[in-house]
């Protein structure tokens, strides 16, 4: 195996060891584009999901169907403010880290998680109180699905950003390397967004 | 649109209604402008295999690229064919359609696995009987998963779908009995899920749905 | 190997272990009073298991490190490549693409023969007017092979030829993401078995499109299909990022975009159409799962649902999906002509277009599916438009062909039987598909055996002779052997005749009236029914050649060069297998792929950046 002199595209990304032939830069930018493919196969999910509401919303005779209350505005409109400020606090993250404030990062990183974990219990509490179920006809199908799915993308994210704090506790992020740092923000905003859209077609309008 | 016989090829093997007529002119249309694609190729690739083989020849074949002009005219050929096609179909499509409005209604309703009739009349029967040379208005529905309501004879076909009514408009032009299937795959009865469908003069029919069991019917007009 | 390292062994332990806490857990909640339905101990299970087998075969473990912030074990790493000439490698998590090319092909070889008994056994029931298996038996058997097929046509070419070829033809050392590629390969084997065993959870009988109400209500193997669909689906769309990455960034210097191979084209296009559309289908498919399991009601039309809601959703995907089928058969084809004809490919930048044209013309044509679907009467026009506006981009890909073969000088190798063979039967296909296209005569033949035979013409024609082409093509580079000439030429003419013996028939059968998806028909058309099973009966036993050719020639055949048919494509321009790393030294290239005729030839390796 020799080692070929100049850049040339290769796969590692963080700290992974390729073939001798290592150009980071590229393994990196390789990610993101990853991610943001990733992000864009999930933007059609729930672009099916969103689809099927809307067709059965169209159908139906009224909305929501005789007998059954839409959830009140106010704890969900107050996930909406959480949500984000959590993306603020995200972005805030990523551009500390650009600039070399490693713990400006982490305080950023902290921040979201707390605001996402406040969502997710206020979530919990809204779904408890709302007096309807996922069989509740198309009304609980549609609405439990759509933020069932979008829970599930939270919670998933969540997850992403505390590995991302344990790597910075490991003293594995940097300005130059924090691309997992940059990855999990395209993510979050990408949940935020879906998060609006929700938002506004499920509960206000 | 009206029916078009060239040579009197017939492909459907019974045509029986106005909307068969004008899709048997589409059918004979397309295959005969399949003939002159299919022989172009097949011509081509014979001649080629023939006049073009190697045969122990091992030098490489002229560095051709493409060809600007046969490229162009293939592009057009092929893009003029299709507008033409779509459009011939489209306006078959709408001739298929045609006047939706009829005077003889029926309630066609499918469940697994059997066709019920329901006649303006109130009858409930398990035939379907219509008037010859008359419009008719077919509404389908299905009482569980999703059918198919086919008779090949009039080239009508439309899927029976629950919680939600299709209609089909047909004018049989001759008069017979005629099979018809379920066409959408539908449990373990699909294979056996069949009808038949009575074309026959006014008359006859009325007196066929007096005959029916059920509400009190005089012929085939609506309860005043 | 044994249960302490990762690998298959302790994969399948995984997964029985996985299988069994989460049947486990449901079915001691159901005995401790709670309401429990079977679908969620199956889904549960399911779900445990591909966990547990996951983590078996050691899958997880790279990330799970890097996210802990544990340092790279770099051997761990280096060995995950695995050492050339180690045979347990293929039943291991390795990174090696042409690793993961090899168990794709061999998988989906081994899943398409499977998925053909599935087909014979349809034929046996077939052979005669009358019930010998019964309609239950019959539906189950039909669905089953409906899916497996579907899923050998969307893995085979891309998954196992793309997987070891693309990065050798782009001159890089391996995929963008190595390991995820690895994953996407080992999603596939429970899915694959699922659906297999799904007769012994009580069948389905909805065929490959699942439409509810009837899938609401189909046995457990419903589900079994619904869940293995989806998981499928996500390996496709972890293959499709990788794919893309890959394409977009690891070129080698002076390989741009219009001097990839034809090849790599069709595959970018069909990752393209894969990452864009399999989601719909997933989302589709778990609204039903849902349906059945939860107690929703997307599909229920007492319930406020909408069945004609789940056909568009489905063929939204499932249309680009044949697209996702068609298109690498395409690529293989378009890539053995012009070695064959020693010709450059006629019009190549053309045909760049066309792939593009269709994909993206494929996500405008689904609702030809449900012309009698008895969806809005308006929608038929725009759709019919846009279906038979896509033969066009279609009709290049002949174009493309039939300009190289003409005035080239033709070799008839196998590779190049099949490239003639493809040629015949997707024009059949491609034709027979614009009766379906226009609405007039789609009334009529909609779900009917001519649909089936168009199909067939189109995805075996397109798709099979594809792979078949590209796997003779290519067999000599990933084995490092050539295959026998005569057993090849044998298993052409015996595949070829049989299968136009079995379903050019089937487009009468479906005229004069006889539906598809029936375990019977009227007596009239027993012969010609006979004549079909005795048909595909031969593609059956044509197989048989294939396989033996592939595997003795693997083992004893003779030695193959490093470019055995002086083509000008990188993956010629290295050893036969290629070297673990690929190349000694990444290529520049300074020239297209098919400059025959004394054009400027494709550099070999060996040449500096400067």
């Amino acid at each position: 195996m020799s080692v070929h002199a100049g850049a040339v595209p290769g796969t590692p990304h963080e700290g992974h060891m390729g073939f001798g032939e290592e150009d980071p830069a590229a393994g990196r930018s390789n990610m993101l584009l990853g991610v943001k493919l990733g992000i864009l196969s999930e933007v059609m999910l729930f672009g099916a999901l969103f689809a099927a509401y809307f067709v059965i919303r169209s159908e139906s005779g009224g909305w929501p169907p005789e007998g059954q209350d839409r959830p009140e505005l106010l704890l969900p409109g107050l996930n909406t403010l959480l949500l984000v400020s959590s993306s603020v606090t995200m972005q805030w993250a990523v551009r500390a880290i650009g600039r070399g404030e490693l713990t400006a990062m982490r305080w950023g990183l902290r921040a979201t998680l707390l605001l996402g974990s406040i969502f997710i219990l206020i979530q919990g509490y809204e779904f408890a109180n709302n007096g309807f179920g996922l069989d509740a006809g198309v009304f609980g199908s549609t609405f439990y699905t759509l933020t069932g799915f979008h829970g599930a993308h939270v919670l998933a994210g969540l997850a992403f950003i505390s590995i991302v704090v344990t790597r910075a506790r490991h003293g594995l992020i940097s300005a130059e390397h924090h691309t997992s740092v940059e990855a999990a923000s395209y993510y979050w905003h990408f949940v935020d967004v879906v998060w609006l859209f929700l938002f506004s077609t499920l509960y206000v309008l | 649109m009206g029916a078009v016989l060239v040579a009197g090829i017939q492909i459907l093997p019974v045509v029986a209604s106005r909307e068969a007529e004008i899709e048997d002119a589409a059918f004979v249309l397309l295959t005969v402008l399949s003939v002159p694609v299919l022989m172009f190729v097949v011509v081509g690739l014979a001649y080629s295999a023939i006049r073009f083989r190697a045969n122990g020849d091992e030098e490489d074949g002229p560095p051709i690229h493409g060809h600007r002009g046969f490229q162009a005219i293939w592009l057009v050929v092929s893009f003029a064919l299709v507008i033409g096609l779509f459009v011939y179909g489209a306006l078959g499509l709408v001739d298929i359609r045609g006047a939706q409005e009829s005077e003889f209604q029926v309630q066609v309703q499918a469940e697994q696995w059997a066709w019920k009739f329901e006649y303006p009349s109130g009858v409930v029967a398990k035939e379907l009987h219509i008037p010859v040379g008359e419009r008719v208005h077919l509404v389908v529905t299905s009482k569980d998963v999703i059918h198919s309501f086919w008779v090949p004879a009039f080239g009508i076909k439309q899927d029976a779908v629950p919680g939600r009514p299709t209609q089909i408009y047909v004018t049989a032009t001759v008069a017979g009995t005629y099979p018809g299937l379920c066409a959408e795959l539908c449990g373990s009865g699909h294979t056996g899920m069949h009808l038949t469908v009575v074309v026959s003069e006014r008359a006859e029919l009325d007196a066929w749905l007096s005959d029916q069991p059920g509400p009190e019917s005089s012929g085939s007009e609506p309860p005043a | 190997m044994s249960v302490r390292r990762p690998g298959l062994r302790r994969a399948l332990l995984g997964a029985a272990i996985g299988g069994a806490v989460g049947a486990g857990v449901l079915i001691g909640a159901q005995n401790a009073g709670m309401q429990i339905r079977d679908g969620q101990i199956l889904g549960l299970a399911y779900l445990l298991a591909l966990i547990g087998f996951l983590l078996g075969i050691g899958a997880f473990r790279f990330w799970v490190t890097w996210a802990a912030g544990r340092p790279v074990d770099v051997t761990e790493e280096h060995a995950a490549h695995g050492t050339a000439g180690d045979w347990r490698r293929y039943f291991r998590f390795t990174t090696d693409h042409k690793v993961i090319g090899v168990q794709y092909l061999v998988s989906a070889f081994l899943l398409f023969l499977t998925a053909g008994t599935f087909g014979m056994l349809m034929r046996v029931e077939l052979a005669q007017p009358g019930l010998a298996l019964g309609e239950d038996a019959y539906n189950t058997i039909m669905s089953t092979h409906g899916a497996m097929m579907i899923t050998v046509a969307l893995i085979s070419i891309i998954g196992g030829l793309g997987n070891f070829l693309v990065p050798i033809m782009i001159g890089a050392r391996d995929m963008a993401f190595p390991k995820t590629n690895a994953l996407s390969y080992w999603l596939l084997p429970l899915p694959i078995l699922l659906v297999a065993i799904n007769p012994l959870l009580g069948g389905f009988d909805t065929g490959w499109t699942a439409y509810p109400p009837l899938s609401q209500q189909a046995n457990l193997g419903q589900q079994a299909y619904l869940m293995a669909f989806v998981t499928v689906g996500i390996s496709s769309i972890l293959s499709a990022i990788n794919f893309l990455v890959t394409v977009f960034r690891m070129r080698a210097p002076g390989m741009s975009l219009m001097r990839m191979p034809i090849f790599v084209w069709s595959l970018t296009v069909t990752a393209t159409l894969a990452l864009v559309a399999t989601s719909v289908v997933a989302g589709a498919f778990t609204m039903l799962l849902f349906d059945r399991v939860l107690g929703t009601s997307f599909f229920r039309p007492s319930r406020g649902g909408d069945v004609v809601l789940f056909e568009h959703l489905f063929w939204f995907y499932s249309h680009p999906a044949v697209y996702i089928m068609g298109l690498p058969g395409l690529g293989a084809i378009l890539e053995v002509v012009p070695v064959f004809a020693r010709k450059p490919l006629f019009a190549y930048p053309l045909a760049v277009l066309s792939f593009i044209a269709i994909g993206v013309l494929s996500f405008m044509v689904w609702a030809h599916h449900m012309f009698v679907s008895g969806m809005a009467d308006f929608f038929h026009i725009p759709i019919m438009l846009t279906t038979e506006l896509i033969s066009v981009p279609t009709g290049i890909v002949f174009l493309a062909a039939l300009g190289t073969i003409w005035m080239g000088k033709l070799h008839f190798k196998t590779p190049m039987l099949w490239v003639f063979g493809f040629i015949w039967a997707f024009l059949i296909g491609g034709i027979t598909g614009v009766y379906l296209a226009d609405v007039p005569t789609d009334i009529t033949l909609s779900d009917t055996y001519f649909v089936v035979a168009h199909f067939h013409y189109t995805i075996v024609g397109g798709t099979i002779f594809g792979l078949f082409a590209g796997t003779y093509y290519w067999f000599p580079k990933v084995t490092g052997r050539m295959y026998s000439e005569r057993l090849g030429q044998l298993h052409f003419w015996w595949f070829m005749l049989a299968f136009n013996a079995t379903f050019l028939p089937m487009f009468w059968l479906g005229i004069e009236g006889m539906r598809r998806r029936v375990a019977d028909y009227p007596s009239e058309m027993g012969g010609v029914n006979l004549w079909v099973s005795f048909a595909a009966f031969n593609i059956f036993l044509s197989m048989a050649v294939f396989v033996f050719n592939m595997v003795r020639s693997w083992r004893r055949g003779e030695q193959a060069a490093a470019n055995p048919w002086r083509a000008k494509t990188l993956e010629w321009q290295v050893a036969s297998p290629p070297p673990v790393q690929n190349f000694d030294h990444i290529p520049t290239v300074s020239a297209g792929p098919y400059e025959y005729g004394g054009g400027a030839g494709v550099p070999t390796e060996g040449r500096a950046v400067p």
